[in-house]
């Protein structure tokens, strides 16, 4: 960059004789580099094959680590923080030390962060694949891992970054650098609270909330995952690497003030929109509706000062394939967040939530936004990182049309295989029953559109093929050794006169209406840019004033969580039987919530309740059905169903695109891990009572009665492990998992005391009336 | 070249050769930020100040009972005995609706038309807690086989379900061929 060393019009650097000279550090950019396009292809190829299993559920070959639940969490964590992390630590650290004319505070410091990050995706591509998970989406690595987290983000990186501030050359904070502000912050408050975890072992742990209180804080995570890791840094990265391209100036720094303001303080409010017409109080979900719908313009601002900014510039765009990637992303990100409000308003949602439109809404943000802005980011990074010129401008060019073109091919049948099967769902006949009562139906309907799906990844991820070939052509073109700038700049001076406020512009109005119109003309403002410290202090006090307001009322008032006498903790062996569910990544396409909207209750029974969730940690609610809802699954089939099932659910519908869960019945239970499991529950308060001291006994008893019943309804009295060992059917987790899965939702109808009985023999029809 | 861009105020921002314009707020977008904040203001006033009937229960409560309307209201509450259970059977418009229950809800263990899968086939002369027509309705309504059976009493939400399903079922018998074979004893015809 030839302006790298020019002189900053910035007043206050009168000691223009004492100049720092400094160089950037280029190389953890270069780190951070391939590591965006390698986890990019990693996460792009686990999506194509996921994408697959749909189509063709048998292509894991009943391996359990193939399975779609365990490698759609690998997915979307590979998407999020591996790819888009270290995108955005990219851009962070390339354009920080420019806009702040300093080095990294420390180069120790930035290979630690850099190192200890890709540890963290090793760890989650060992353990998710083997089943350790926190069973909360994107937030499903396990405790240690999470350590690591906190430790790398804000030890590492936080400090880093902060200190680097601290050292810097420039007066003012550029608005990139406010966004980046916001996201090591918000994410790091975000990070701890939703994962605070009672450890059952070193790679189990359950959650200090349960049932509603889990959820809430879950989506107030997941929500603002998506606003400060896939949202503001990618709108820092924007406002860097998008005026350096079309080199033009920035459209409104005024609409950035506003802009960046609005939607820090506003989104944080917006997580509840994920559980509308859940067991959550109504209020919660109408604020976080509320609040969403809000953020639109917010983040449109974000929008129009990016395609504003290439006024002038537009024939840039139809030669530079960055601008092109810029452009594309920059028009995602407004079409996400004109869709985003859509999809949270309750009438809406009441359609939308649950199906394939919630996917197709994600990936627009995630190819569309994310996806696009770091390409144009890596092709814009290459030549400079690399001294030498881009590889070929034509095959750029190429990815980016194979990618917009997979991007189309992507979202469009997955937002028509939503529309459809909401429709369905909720469709009914002329005598007023639901049209299509068999849930796989509704699946079978959608299959072609799974198939379109598949091709659009695969050109998307051919696309990124295509970088990788490139952007190694590139580098392999680079210099023996890399020229080192030197960069000379002042420090900053310890005197700084800010420019004098300016003037009210009437003069024939009341001071106060004077004052007010000083105030809109944003000085202030220009006072906070050259104070990272207050800076930040309002950042946080924006986010978690917002969190309180919704947490403190969730938190304390009891009536948000009515219980109910009858509801009961979970069996010794029904607890096993759950761990096995969330370890399975049942939750991926399972919801255990049903709504009160009648189609639905028609088809799953009487809608949940919130008393009803009071033991459950994690909450599993879940947020896609691609299978039927399961919060009322107790009782409503056979042992010997649920059995037959599991092992091969074609063998019920051949048209189920469920896996083989046949390893199940091939895999021991370890009972001794049981009791453990039940005073971690006990712990956090579940009332066990006197099956603390049995619960092994308790398990293997109920087990037995389980185990009994499937046989004399015809089912195998024992089964072969893989190493050939025979074992009796009682001693496998199969068991375990129908035993919890009979137990879903009965709980409310059952009496008081026939709920004690419960705990032994396991469920039983409930005595109470319909309602 | 001279486009509007270049006649706005550049501020004397440079941060890395990056530079600002002065331009105020889009009109419109202040207009549809600041008509999003009273939308949601009047939303929240609407549907959260406990005016009656607004909340999503009321709105649940509302579309049951129209959906009852339109199925039962002729029939008023069918009680589960032997007459109404082979009078439905001869009905093909509430024949239909038994269907449709049973294929959301039976075909899982009974198999299409009843053919019998994990659970017995329905369209032979052999049951194993049936004796007669009304049986049928018992077993749907309590279960049967220690819940191989399951319970259906709480998971329907109107009696006349279990008897329409139960005319369904009973109109299965000799509508088979194949399926899964005979379990239990044969009993005498339903009439």
């Amino acid at each position: 960059m030839n302006d790298d060393s020019s002189p900053s019009h910035t007043q206050g650097h009168e000691n223009a004789e004492s100049l720092d000279r400094f160089s950037y550090d280029d190389g953890i950019v270069r780190l951070f580099f391939w590591a965006t396009l390698v986890w990019a292809i990693v996460a792009f190829t686990v999506g194509v094959f996921i994408a697959l299993l749909l189509v063709l559920p048998d292509l894991s070959g009943g391996l359990p680590y193939l399975a779609f639940g365990r490698l759609r969490p690998l997915h979307t964590n590979a998407a999020i923080f591996a790819f888009a992390g270290n995108a955005l630590f990219a851009a962070t650290y390339y354009s920080t030390q420019r806009l702040v004319k300093a080095r990294m505070w420390s180069d120790a410091l930035s290979r630690l962060h850099f190192w200890g990050w890709q540890l963290i995706i090793v760890a989650a591509a060992l353990t998710l694949p083997l089943g350790i998970t926190q069973g909360k989406e994107y937030a499903e690595l396990e405790w240690p891992i999470d350590i690591a987290i906190a430790v790398v983000w804000v030890g590492f990186f936080g400090v880093n970054f902060f200190m680097t501030l601290k050292h810097r050359r420039e007066r003012h904070l550029y608005v990139a650098i406010w966004f980046y502000i916001a996201t090591i912050i918000t994410v790091a408050v975000l990070h701890v609270f939703n994962n605070l975890v009672l450890p059952v072992d070193a790679l189990k742990s359950i959650p200090i909330y349960a049932g509603v209180q889990d959820a809430f804080m879950q989506w107030w995570y997941g929500h603002n995952a998506v606003a400060f890791f896939l949202t503001t840094p990618f709108l820092g990265l924007m406002y860097y690497f998008l005026p350096k391209a079309a080199e033009r100036p920035v459209f409104s720094y005024k609409l950035s003030i506003l802009h960046f303001w609005s939607l820090v303080f506003i989104y944080i409010w917006a997580g509840p929109h994920h559980l509308h017409y859940t067991a959550l109080p109504q209020w919660a979900s109408a604020l976080g509706m509320v609040f969403s719908v809000m953020l639109w313009m917010p983040s449109w601002g974000g929008m129009i000062n990016g395609l504003l900014t290439l006024r002038g510039a537009w024939h840039k765009v139809a030669e530079d394939p960055v601008l092109k990637f810029f452009v594309t992303g920059v028009t995602f990100y407004g079409m996400s967040t004109f869709e985003g409000p859509m999809l949270s308003v309750r009438a809406v949602n009441a359609l939308s939530h649950y199906t394939d439109w919630t996917i197709a809404h994600v990936h627009s943000g995630a190819l569309g936004w994310n996806g696009m802005m770091s390409f144009g980011m890596l092709y814009f990074l290459a030549p400079r990182l690399f001294q030498t010129k881009l590889w070929s401008k034509k095959l750029a060019t190429w990815h980016f049309w194979i990618a917009t073109v997979g991007l189309v091919l992507y979202i469009v049948p997955i937002y028509v295989a939503g529309l459809t099967q909401g429709l369905m769902w909720r469709a009914f006949d002329d005598m007023g029953n639901l049209a299509y009562p068999n849930f796989v139906e509704t699946v079978e309907a959608i299959k072609p559109m799974w198939w379109v799906r598949v091709l659009g990844g695969t050109l998307y991820l051919t696309g990124g093929v295509l970088a990788l070939v490139n952007l190694v052509k590139t580098w392999q073109g680079r210099p023996k050794t890399y020229e080192v700038p030197v960069v000379s700049a002042p420090p900053l001076a310890r005197e700084y006169r800010d420019p004098p406020p300016p003037a009210p512009r009437a003069e024939a109005v009341p001071e106060f209406a004077k004052r007010f119109d000083v105030w809109l003309q944003l000085a202030w403002h220009r006072i906070w840019e050259r104070k990272p410290l207050r800076f930040s202090l309002w950042v946080t006090a924006a986010v978690v004033t917002a969190s309180l307001f919704e947490i403190i009322p969730t938190f304390l008032i009891r009536s948000n969580v009515p219980t109910i006498a009858s509801v009961r903790p979970y069996t010794p062996l029904e607890l096993a039987g759950r761990d096995i569910y969330v370890a399975e990544g049942c939750y991926n396409c399972h919801s255990q919530m049903i709504r009160p909207i009648f189609s639905e209750t028609e088809r799953y029974g009487e809608y949940s309740k919130p008393g009803e969730f009071v033991y459950d940690r994690p909450f599993q609610w879940g947020s896609r059905r691609i299978g039927p809802d399961l919060a009322r699954e107790g009782g409503k089939q056979s042992n010997l169903w649920q059995y037959v099932h599991l092992v091969n659910p074609r063998d019920i519908d051949e048209n189920s695109v469920m896996p083989s869960y046949a390893f199940l019945t091939r895999e021991r239970l370890d009972f001794r891990q049981i009791p453990p499991r039940v005073a971690a529950a006990a712990a956090l308060g579940a009332p066990y009572g006197e099956a603390l001291d049995h619960a092994e006994a308790m398990a293997r008893a109920q087990a037995k009665t389980i185990a009994d019943s499937i046989v004399a309804q015809g089912g195998p009295a024992s089964v072969a492990l893989d190493n050939g060992e025979t074992i009796p059917l009682e001693e496998t987790k199969a068991i375990a998992l129908i035993a919890y899965l009979q137990r879903l939702g009965t709980d409310l109808y059952a009496q008081p005391a026939e709920a004690s009985a419960q705990r032994s023999a396991g469920p039983t029809a409930g005595k109470k009336a319909a309602p | 070249m001279t486009t509007k861009a270049e006649q706005d105020i550049l501020l004397d921002h440079n941060y890395d050769g990056i530079q600002e314009y002065d331009n105020p707020l889009p009109g419109w977008w202040s207009g549809l930020f600041v008509g999003s904040i009273v939308f949601s203001i009047l939303y929240l006033l609407y549907h959260h100040t406990g005016v009656e009937g607004r909340s999503i229960y009321d709105e649940y409560d509302r579309e049951a009972a129209e959906v009852f309307e339109k199925r039962f209201a002729e029939l008023g509450e069918l009680t589960p005995d032997k007459q109404t259970i082979l009078k439905y059977m001869e009905d093909p418009k509430w024949l239909a609706v038994g269907a449709s229950i049973f294929k959301a809800n039976c075909v899982s263990c009974h198999g299409d038309g009843g053919l019998g899968n994990v659970g017995p086939n329905l369209t032979d002369d052999a049951w194993i807690n049936v004796q007669s027509v009304e049986d049928i309705a018992k077993v749907i309504t309590n279960g049967a086989a220690g819940g191989a059976m399951p319970a259906w009493k709480n998971r329907l939400s109107h009696p006349n379900q279990i008897v329409l399903t139960a005319a369904y079922v009973a109109s299965l018998r000799g509508k088979g061929g194949g399926g899964k074979a005979p379990q239990g004893r044969t009993i005498p015809p339903w009439k």
